[in-house]
């Protein structure tokens, strides 16, 4: 199995149909993709094609929104040798799905639903990941998910969950800031405790996104540019993480391949002043 | 709640059925009441499986407009929750749903409007085949040619429709007035598949829908001349055999032979 760390790879996009003939035929300034799996998991034609171009050009990491690692259904081993067949294919750095379910008794919600932070859901968790892994023969990375809901047995808060999986089930941790935020907001806790509580070795990947606010909560829509306030966050978590992979991730109301790219620049320049000031500090 | 798992069954059916027991399990939020928390997952399915058919549909939502289409969407999600890992496929019964389905089924254009959408997204993404050149053929002998046999692309679709769909959806597809709908006395067939990764799709009058679907079963080309003879007679019948291959050829609509 594939164990080491993955790189750090720098600012990357979520590649997105709408972009891709500007990616083809320019040369944006972004370092890698992310690809959503499903997206690809099928039999021909052009997406894939263009997708084995982007591969050519730039590092890939892959993506996705169905695998239902929370799920006390059986695993559907047809998805995973899809996905694997996918992973071929592309060769990620690393895939990545949420920690999750989707969906039991046969049935897909298309929604990444959320757990109650219980001892039987993280062993349960945790037995999943380790089958998977040794189904893909690399590691895992999991999400943690926006959440609009809390469950009265939970017994544990989500960052105790989600570092408690990372540490048992030894997998690799992807960082939504935008959805530590939404839920921190949804939920009242502090996205500061959920910082510290994560496990810095674990965590390979940032999504950096935006979201909409509804009458009293925020619901993860993806469809904004991102806001001040996650902005500040994200420099919170550079400065306790170090260089993480981050990514913007858009996928609703996509602008302009340019708008990204820009907001990708500006996450550049938030991590180059906290690696500066870091550097500052130590030669004190 | 006594399981994680007896939890899920129950979150699911707060979902699907909109049943309430899940509410025991959920907190109030300092804002939020539980059942409007818990609202936001069940607007949020029904509104990603709306957005799913919508990018699938598209002409069909044209064509019965947004009321139409809602009621078209809503009665297909409560009849068809989601079976499949990838969104991909939750569309792909809309045709069967609304050619079964009152009222939707008393206007058959509808069902084969979704017909004609479905074909062109399966063939857009459908597996890859190099297509039959017409060089790969010129090496053969004069005798091979009666025993050839042909594989069509395996994008190749040949759907047979009652009404005028495929125009009233390419005037919908170009965002101009469709035409007033006509039923036709016979069924008429078209073809969907892709070449240079665009899916395309044409008609087929009788004669050739005829012989493609004899082709696809593995027929001799030389039995395929004799039943183009028998169909249109018998005068050029040879000529309108090849013609109808050529065409097949130069449009990408084979993959291979074999000769027998």
């Amino acid at each position: 199995m594939k164990t080491e760390k993955p790189p750090f790879l720098g600012f990357g996009l979520g590649l997105r149909p709408q972009h891709y003939e500007e990616i083809l035929s320019g040369s944006p300034t972004v370092d890698w993709f992310e690809v959503l799996s499903e997206n690809y998991m099928i039999a021909g034609g052009q997406p894939l094609h263009i997708l084995d171009q982007i591969c050519e050009r730039y590092p890939i990491v892959m993506h996705g929104v169905s695998m239902s690692i929370a799920s006390t259904a059986p695993l559907d081993m047809d998805y995973l040798r899809d996905l694997k067949t996918l992973a071929e294919r592309v060769n990620p750095k690393w895939i990545s799905d949420h920690l999750c379910w989707t969906g039991v008794h046969g049935v897909n919600l298309h929604d990444l639903l959320p757990i109650p932070y219980t001892e039987e859901a993280l062993n349960h968790v945790v037995d999943r990941v380790s089958k998977v892994q040794d189904v893909l023969g690399r590691r895992l990375t999991l999400e943690n998910v926006s959440s609009y809901v809390t469950f009265g047995q939970s017994e544990m808060s989500e960052w105790e969950f989600v570092s408690e999986v990372a540490n048992r089930a030894d997998c690799w941790l992807l960082f939504d800031v935008n959805n530590v935020y939404v839920s921190a907001f949804n939920h009242g806790f502090s996205t500061d405790d959920f910082l510290q509580g994560i496990p810095r070795d674990r965590v390979v990947q940032f999504h950096v996104a935006g979201h909409s606010h509804e009458d009293d909560h925020i619901v993860d829509t993806h469809d904004h540019p991102v806001c001040d306030e996650v902005w500040d966050f994200y420099r919170e978590a550079v400065t306790h993480f170090g260089p993480v992979s981050t990514m913007i991730e858009r996928d609703d109301n996509i602008p302009p391949l340019a708008e990204v790219v820009a907001e990708l620049d500006h996450a550049r320049k938030i991590a180059g002043e906290v690696a500066e000031r870091a550097q500052l500090t130590a030669a004190e | 709640m006594s399981s994680f798992k007896d939890f899920q069954d129950s979150f699911q059916r707060g979902i699907l059925e909109r049943d309430d027991t899940i509410l025991s399990d959920v907190k109030d939020s300092t804002t939020e009441s539980r059942s409007v928390l818990i609202g936001v997952y069940r607007h949020a399915y029904v509104a990603r499986l709306a957005e799913i058919l919508g990018d699938d549909y598209e002409q069909v939502h044209a064509y019965l407009g947004d009321e139409g289409f809602a009621r078209l969407v809503k009665a297909y999600i409560d009849a068809n929750p989601s079976d499949k890992r990838n969104a991909r496929w939750f569309g792909r019964h809309m045709p069967t749903f609304a050619r079964e389905t009152a009222p939707f089924s008393n206007h058959r254009e509808v069902s084969e409007i979704a017909a004609l959408e479905k074909a062109l997204s399966d063939a857009f993404d459908g597996p890859n085949a190099e297509p039959l050149a017409i060089d790969q053929l010129a090496a053969l002998a004069v005798d091979d040619w009666p025993q050839l046999t042909f594989q069509p692309h395996p994008t190749a679709i040949r759907l047979t429709f009652t009404t005028n769909a495929a125009a009233i959806w390419s005037a919908l597809k170009d965002e101009t007035a469709p035409p007033d709908l006509v039923r036709y006395p016979e069924p008429q067939a078209l073809l969907v598949w892709r070449q240079d990764f665009m899916a395309r799709f044409r008609p087929l009058d009788p004669e050739e829908s005829m012989m493609w679907n004899e082709t696809t079963k593995g027929v001799r080309f030389g039995i395929l001349c004799e039943m183009v003879a028998m169909f249109g007679g018998e005068d050029d019948a040879e000529i309108r055999a090849a013609t109808y291959l050529r065409d097949w050829i130069d449009s990408g609509l084979l993959a291979g032979y074999e000769v027998e």
